[in-house]
């Protein structure tokens, strides 16, 4: 499958893609904000008809003073919104081609000192993807995270720069 | 009469009053309000200022009108237009506000804050030109501040300046040099410079521009991809334009270099493969004899980086012959080793060659072959089981359903609780014409693993496939927020795959005022599309991000040639022409209650109400907790969503406009996809019946010079020519001549509409489309039903090709028309596609639907197996 960086015009494809793998979905206007304000951060994976079957939607947390963060958040760093895989196109590895992208960019075009996610405490396909294959640990737990009240594992890997 | 003037200690109280509002002290604010107006009841902006904050209260209506007498009573003022246009905004009348905010610049030209907000409907509503003049005069009040300068360059861009522009973007980067290198904006900006260089047709500067900025060499530009992506592209226009050899070398060495690198970071950018195979003279798309060998040298080059499976798939497609067999040999078994779900979607593009097409068959029965009968550890077992699906998708793709399904048998034995053999079965029972059968099975599978959302999904689709909405809400509220209806949540995120599945569910069951209400949602998410942008036109131009931001603009302008967009228009159309040609469609669709007693039709009207409000309180909830949240007593500017009082279109189907409420959804889609056939044809359906006639015809001419024998537009040329030459009276110039040339283009005066019709069925004979579109053509010329009817039962006779779809097509005319034959159409399609259900008698299809629902869940409901990644 194509690996590349989004196009405004893949964000209708990365919405339904979302739509049918995740429970946590987004209007439109949350992907453009993303695809708007950090356009090399996110990548799409599509098929040979040029559908869109996986995509990472990733941000910076920038150094943001007005909003009095905790310290760790101080230091600007890539976190992923989103990302999946249609279930059909598992196996290929395409979930850790699109993070490595993406990656890439955190570290090298903004700096990033790290990438931060968050991932379903039941999900073990995806934790062990972040863990074992991308090198994550584990920070913390976040209680309740989800709306389905459901606990988060915090995770985070840090670049080297 | 002139306004008021206030003294001077009211004066100030005026300015408190602007204050507050500002602030948001909106109670404070009433009663300054009340204060100056207790004294100069007659000052209009005063009675404005309060209007404004009696919206923000909450009170809108009153205090709109009060907004409208202020004005009148002053409307010298910029604060009155101002006050006017915020309100207009706040409706999104965007064209309305614009107007108003240049009434108040008239007596206010310098007032930043109207500049800005003006600047930015003037991009929402694209008037570049004026754009263009509102960012000189911000630049002129502020020309300290860099964004100022930044959305001139823009303005200037977006009206085509292109010259303009850049010389702008000189000067900013001129005092930004010192910036330091690692600044993002900057980086944005030199990006976007190189944009418009290439927009102009600079590509040497464009060139030039991204090598003296290169990060590698300590430049400014911290985009590294995306910047050697545009240098690749820059150079092969360079290698266009230019003829000189010894710069074309040079040229192509350095384009080389930057596709390396680029497959260096991505070894699966297709695009990269495209580029660096064209700088060497190869099209991918179209690859020969000659360069073939060349071809698949480079790509090796690349087969070998660790897990990048492109170059090895792209070689597939450019190998032939011998070469071919030795590479999609191991290919596949690769493939099928490691349990690759997506292995037969990624081979079957391949498949427009067929001897490809053969040659992949025969190895996967071989190997199916040798994995059956070997033993012990020589093979997996789920390689064999693999090699069954792949096998499975390959016979169901090509239409041999008894084959695949009698394939997915053996697998499934083999292996019951692997979900993805279902998922098959489902879609191989769908393409047999079985949509029962295939919800069933893609709920077997959704069974095995119901913590997969996507395969959820899937199913909810497939019954409302198989006509069963209630089911598939069911199924879909399993991942929506709050449970039950999934409706609401799955609109309010817009999912459009689940719209318009609904409304064609709603569609084929005949309830066109549910389906017409569907695809009203469809319209409101595009609608809220446009509107996404509006808050970006001054966000993008303070973070200076261009590139993507013009490229939103321009999707914007296009996003309605969305292909659900599009599907929905038709759809609507042609339930509009439905509802208008048979005027009792629309009553018969009203429930026997609200024709009945009063009683009945009061308690329908407040059940249908209760269920509006059912509808939305999730919504509502949201708005003003986050409304609380903010400021209590601050309801903001935008008007609340008005409640659904028709939540079931029971009204919406007894419109007295039909035609025109379609024209409306066709709006602009005509100059949006020209190619679109169905949109041809649906614009055509409304103009002809509008009496729009040169319209009707232009559509009819596009259509012609799409496809020609099109069946869809043999029956309309028939039918424009009918329409036209039943009128009581010809058409006056200049519209009738020209019209009457127009038909004769399409159909020559001279071939009566009798010879028309036969020699179109003479030269598609073997079509059951065509056959249908004569019949069609028969009816208009007023044939008896009987030999309609004949008409269309040649479609069961040889040497028609007959597939379920296009039988169903032919049943569902016989019923439209009310033929007493349909029946025995249904009967003998029945037998003659025995695996599909599409033809069973609706008391068989009611068991069917009824079957799933008793069959119920299985205990593994909800656990989860295993999800993979």
């Amino acid at each position: 499958m194509n690996i590349r960086a989004v196009r405004v015009e893949d964000l209708a494809g990365m919405q339904d893609c979302n739509l049918h793998n995740l429970p946590e979905n987004y209007t439109m206007k949350y992907y453009l904000y993303h695809a708007l304000s950090w356009p090399s951060l996110s990548y799409v994976a599509e098929d040979h008809n040029g559908r869109i079957v996986g995509y990472i939607l990733a941000k910076m947390e920038e150094v943001d003073e007005q909003e009095g963060q905790s310290a760790i958040n101080h230091v600007p760093h890539g976190h992923v919104t989103s990302i999946s895989v249609m279930r059909s196109y598992r196996r290929l590895g395409l979930a850790k081609k699109l993070m490595l992208q993406s990656q890439e960019a955190m570290s090298s075009i903004y700096r990033a000192a790290f990438v931060s996610l968050h991932v379903r405490k039941s999900n073990r396909a995806a934790l062990s993807l972040y863990r074992d294959t991308l090198g994550f640990t584990v920070k913390n737990i976040e209680e309740k995270y989800y709306a389905d009240g459901e606990d988060a594992y915090a995770m985070q890997l840090t670049f080297e720069h | 009469m002139a306004p008021p003037i206030l003294a001077q200690k009211d004066k100030k109280l005026f300015a408190d009053l602007l204050s507050q509002y500002e602030n948001r002290q909106l109670s404070k604010g009433r009663k300054t309000a009340d204060q100056i107006l207790k004294k100069y009841p007659e000052h209009g902006e005063t009675m404005c200022m309060k209007g404004l904050i009696l919206v923000h209260l909450g009170q809108r209506d009153e205090g709109i009108n009060l907004v409208k007498e202020g004005m009148r009573k002053d409307l010298s003022s910029h604060i009155c237009w101002h006050v006017w246009a915020l309100i207009q905004k706040s409706e999104h009348k965007y064209e309305d506000a614009l107007k108003s905010y240049i009434q108040a610049l008239k007596f206010d030209k310098d007032n930043f804050n109207i500049l800005r907000d003006t600047a930015v409907l003037q991009t929402q509503t694209r008037q570049f030109e004026g754009l263009v003049e509102t960012r000189h005069n911000l630049l002129r009040l502020r020309p300290y501040n860099r964004h100022h300068w930044v959305g001139l360059a823009v303005a200037y861009q977006l009206n085509g300046n292109l010259a303009e522009a850049k010389q702008v973007l000189e000067h900013i980067e001129g005092f930004l040099r010192n910036i330091g290198s690692s600044n993002v904006e900057f980086s944005e900006l030199l990006m976007y410079h190189v944009r418009i260089l290439e927009d102009m047709g600079d590509f040497q500067s464009a060139v030039d521009m991204l090598e003296s900025h290169d990060r590698a060499k300590g430049g400014s530009v911290l985009d590294r991809m995306a910047s050697t992506e545009m240098k690749a592209r820059l150079l092969a226009k360079l290698k266009e334009s230019d003829a000189d050899d010894e710069k074309k070398t040079a040229w192509t060495e350095r384009a080389d270099a930057a596709w390396r690198w680029l497959l260096s970071q991505n070894a699966d950018g297709y695009e990269y493969y495209k580029g660096f195979l064209a700088n060497q003279g190869i099209d991918l798309a179209n690859v020969t004899d000659e360069n073939r060998e060349k071809a698949l040298e480079m790509l090796r080059d690349y087969s070998n980086v660790q897990f990048a499976t492109a170059p090895r798939r792209l070689a597939l497609h450019v190998a032939t012959g011998q070469e071919f067999q030795d590479l999609i040999k191991p290919y596949l078994t690769n493939g099928l080793t490691k349990g690759i779900p997506s292995l037969f979607a990624d081979l079957k593009p391949l498949y427009k060659d067929s001897v490809k097409r053969q040659i992949i068959e025969d190895i996967v029965e071989e190997l199916r072959a040798t994995f059956a009968t070997s033993t012990g550890d020589s093979v997996e077992p789920t390689t064999y089981l693999w090699a069954l699906y792949l096998l499975a998708q390959h016979h169901s793709y090509l239409g041999r359903h008894k084959q695949a399904l009698e394939i997915l048998d053996i697998a499934i034995v083999h292996t019951p609780t692997l979900p993805e053999l279902y998922m098959t079965r489902a879609r191989a029972l769908k393409r047999a014409g079985d949509p029962h059968g295939a919800a069933r099975a893609m709920n077997d599978a959704r069974l095995l693993d119901g913590q997969d959302r996507f395969i959820n999904t899937k199913t909810g689709k497939y019954l409302l496939r198989a006509g069963m909405v209630n089911e598939a809400d069911t199924i879909f509220s399993k991942f929506t927020r709050g449970g039950a209806p999934a409706g609401a949540d799955l609109e309010e995120m817009q999912a459009m795959h689940y719209l318009v599945e609904q409304g064609d569910s709603y569609r084929r069951a005949g309830k066109l005022n549910l389906a017409l209400k569907k695809y009203y949602v469809i319209q409101k998410v595009f609608e809220s599309f446009r509107e996404d942008q509006y808050e970006f036109h001054q966000y993008s131009v303070r973070k200076t991000i261009l590139n993507v931001y013009t490229e939103m603009l321009k999707w914007e302008d296009n996003v309605r040639s969305h292909p659900g967009f599009i599907h929905a228009a038709v759809a609507t159309v042609q339930i509009w022409v439905a509802l208008y040609d048979d005027a009792t469609l629309g009553p018969s669709l009203q429930p026997p209650e609200t024709t009945a007693s009063d009683v009945s039709s009061k308690k329908a009207i407040n059940k249908a109400k209760k269920a509006a409000r059912k509808g939305q309180p999730e919504v509502d909830g949201a708005n003003s907790k986050k409304a609380t949240a903010i400021q209590p007593e601050d309801r903001g500017l935008e008007p609340p969503r008005p409640r659904d009082d028709d939540p079931e279109g029971l009204k919406l189907v007894l419109a007295e406009d039909p035609l025109e409420r379609a024209d409306k959804y066709l709006t602009g889609l005509s100059e949006l996809v020209p190619q679109n056939m169905d949109i041809c044809f649906a614009i055509y359906d409304v103009a002809i019946r509008r009496k729009k006639y040169l319209q009707a015809v232009r559509m009819l001419t596009r259509a012609h010079s799409l496809d020609s024998e099109h069946p869809g537009l043999h029956s309309r040329i028939a039918h424009l020519r009918n329409t036209v030459s039943l009128l009581p009276e010809p058409i006056p110039a200049p519209v009738g001549p020209i019209l009457a040339e127009s038909i004769a283009s399409l159909l020559p005066a001279e071939v009566s509409l009798e010879l028309f019709n036969s020699q179109y069925l003479q030269k598609h004979f073997s079509s059951p489309m065509a056959i249908v579109a004569h019949a069609k053509v028969a009816q208009i010329l007023k044939a008896p039903q009987d030999e309609v009817d004949s008409i269309l039962f040649t479609v069961l006779k040889e040497p028609v090709q007959l597939d379920h779809e296009a039988a169903f097509a032919v049943l569902s005319y016989l019923k439209e028309m009310k033929s007493p034959r349909a029946e025995e159409f249904r009967i003998a399609c029945n037998d003659r596609f025995e695996l599909s259900t599409l033809f069973r008698s609706d008391e068989e299809i009611d068991a069917l639907q009824k079957s799933f629902t008793e069959s119920g869940e299985s205990p593994a409901d909800g656990e989860a197996l295993e999800t993979v990644i």
